[in-house]
C-alpha cells in the first residue's frame, strides 16, 4: 500500500524545480508587466516562450529541462548535498499544469480575448511563486481534485 | 496602462500571493481535534490491521512529493511509540476513500485511537510535534478509560 522508495538513480534534488519555479515565476512577471503597458506582441512571445518550456519539462521530464541543468552547474556545486532526493514525478506533473494555463491563455488570446494573456500570466505566477518560495505542492491539491472528480482513473494498485 | 500603474498592479499581486503563502505555511501541517465519532474499520482502506492504541492513517496519492517525506517521519514515529502503527493508503486509485474522508489534498493524516475512532485530523506534510502531542492526548485518556 506504501509506494515504492524513488531510488537514488532516478531522484532529484528538491530545489531543483523550486529554483526552476523562481526562475519561471520572473519571466511570468515580466511578461505580464509587458502585457499591462500595451506590448502586446513581446508579451504573447514571452508566453509563448515559457509555454514551450513548460512542454519542455512536462514531456521530457524536470531531469532533462534546461532549468534543471543550469542548477547542476551553477547552484548545486554552493550548496550542501540534498538531505534526500526527491522522485521527479510531482514537479513533471506541475509542469503540465503550468503548460495547461498558460496553453489555454495563448488560445484564448489567439481566439480573440485578449485579457487572457495577462490573468493566464498571473495564475501561473501566483502557482510559480507559491512553489518556489513556500514549498507549496500544486500536484498534491489538483491532481486529487481531478481523481475525485473522477477526471483521473487508476485501477487500485493496493 | 502606464509603467508605475503596472507596476503597480505587479507588486500588489506579488504581496497577495505573499500573504497566502505565509496563511497556507501557517495553516499546513497541524493536527486539528475531531469530535471521535467517527469509526475507521482497517478493511475500510484495504489494510492488514490498525495499531493497538493508535494509528496514524496517511492518505498519499501519486504525484505528491511532500507524501514521500510524510512517510518517513510517521513511519519513524510509530517505530518510536509501542503500539502505534503507520498506514499508508494511495487513494489515486481509490478515489471513494478520498469522497469518503472529504480528502482535498495529499498528504491528509487521521489520527486513530486504539477502537479505529478518528480523533484527529492533519491536513499537508504533518509536524513530528504536533502528531508526538496528539498521540500523547489519546495515549493518556486511552488508559484512563481502559
Amino acid at each position: 500500500m506504501s509506494q515504492p522508495e524513488p531510488t537514488p538513480k532516478t531522484g532529484i534534488d528538491p530545489r531543483s524545480p523550486r529554483f526552476g519555479a523562481a526562475i519561471t515565476a520572473v519571466l511570468l512577471l515580466v511578461d505580464l508587466f509587458l502585457s499591462l503597458v500595451g506590448a502586446t506582441a513581446a508579451a504573447a512571445v514571452l508566453l509563448l516562450a515559457i509555454a514551450l518550456l513548460f512542454a519542455w519539462g512536462a514531456f521530457a521530464g524536470v531531469q532533462r529541462h534546461p532549468y534543471g541543468a543550469i542548477f547542476r552547474a551553477a547552484v548545486r556545486p554552493r550548496l550542501a548535498p540534498p538531505a534526500e532526493l526527491e522522485d521527479p514525478a510531482p514537479p513533471t506533473f506541475a509542469q503540465g499544469v503550468g503548460l495547461l494555463v498558460t496553453g489555454v491563455g495563448l488560445l484564448l488570446f489567439v481566439a480573440g480575448v485578449p485579457l487572457a494573456l495577462p490573468i493566464a500570466a498571473a495564475l501561473a505566477f501566483v502557482a510559480a511563486f507559491l512553489n518556489s518560495v513556500f514549498g507549496y505542492c500544486l500536484g498534491c491539491q489538483l491532481y486529487l481534485l481531478l481523481v475525485r472528480a473522477r477526471v483521473i482513473r487508476r485501477r487500485a494498485t493496493a | 496602462m502606464n509603467g508605475f500603474a503596472a507596476l503597480g498592479i505587479l507588486v500588489a499581486l506579488v504581496a497577495a500571493t505573499t500573504v497566502v503563502g505565509l496563511a497556507w505555511r501557517a495553516t499546513t501541517g497541524r493536527a486539528r481535534p475531531t469530535r471521535g465519532d467517527e469509526v475507521v474499520e482497517p478493511a475500510d482502506v484495504g489494510a492488514g490491521g490498525f495499531g493497538d492504541r493508535a494509528t496514524l492513517l496517511q492518505f498519499s496519492s501519486e504525484f505528491c512529493a511532500p507524501c514521500r517525506s510524510t512517510a518517513r517521519v510517521l513511519g519513524a514515529l510509530a517505530e518510536d511509540v509501542s503500539g502505534v502503527q503507520h498506514v499508508e493508503v494511495d487513494v489515486t486509485g481509490r478515489p471513494e476513500l478520498a469522497d469518503r474522508f472529504h480528502i482535498l489534498q495529499t498528504p491528509t493524516t487521521l489520527v486513530l485511537d486504539g477502537t479505529g475512532a478518528i480523533r484527529a485530523r492533519i491536513g499537508g506534510a504533518p509536524r513530528a510535534d504536533d502528531v508526538r502531542t496528539t498521540l500523547h492526548h489519546i495515549l493518556g485518556s486511552h488508559h484512563v478509560s481502559a
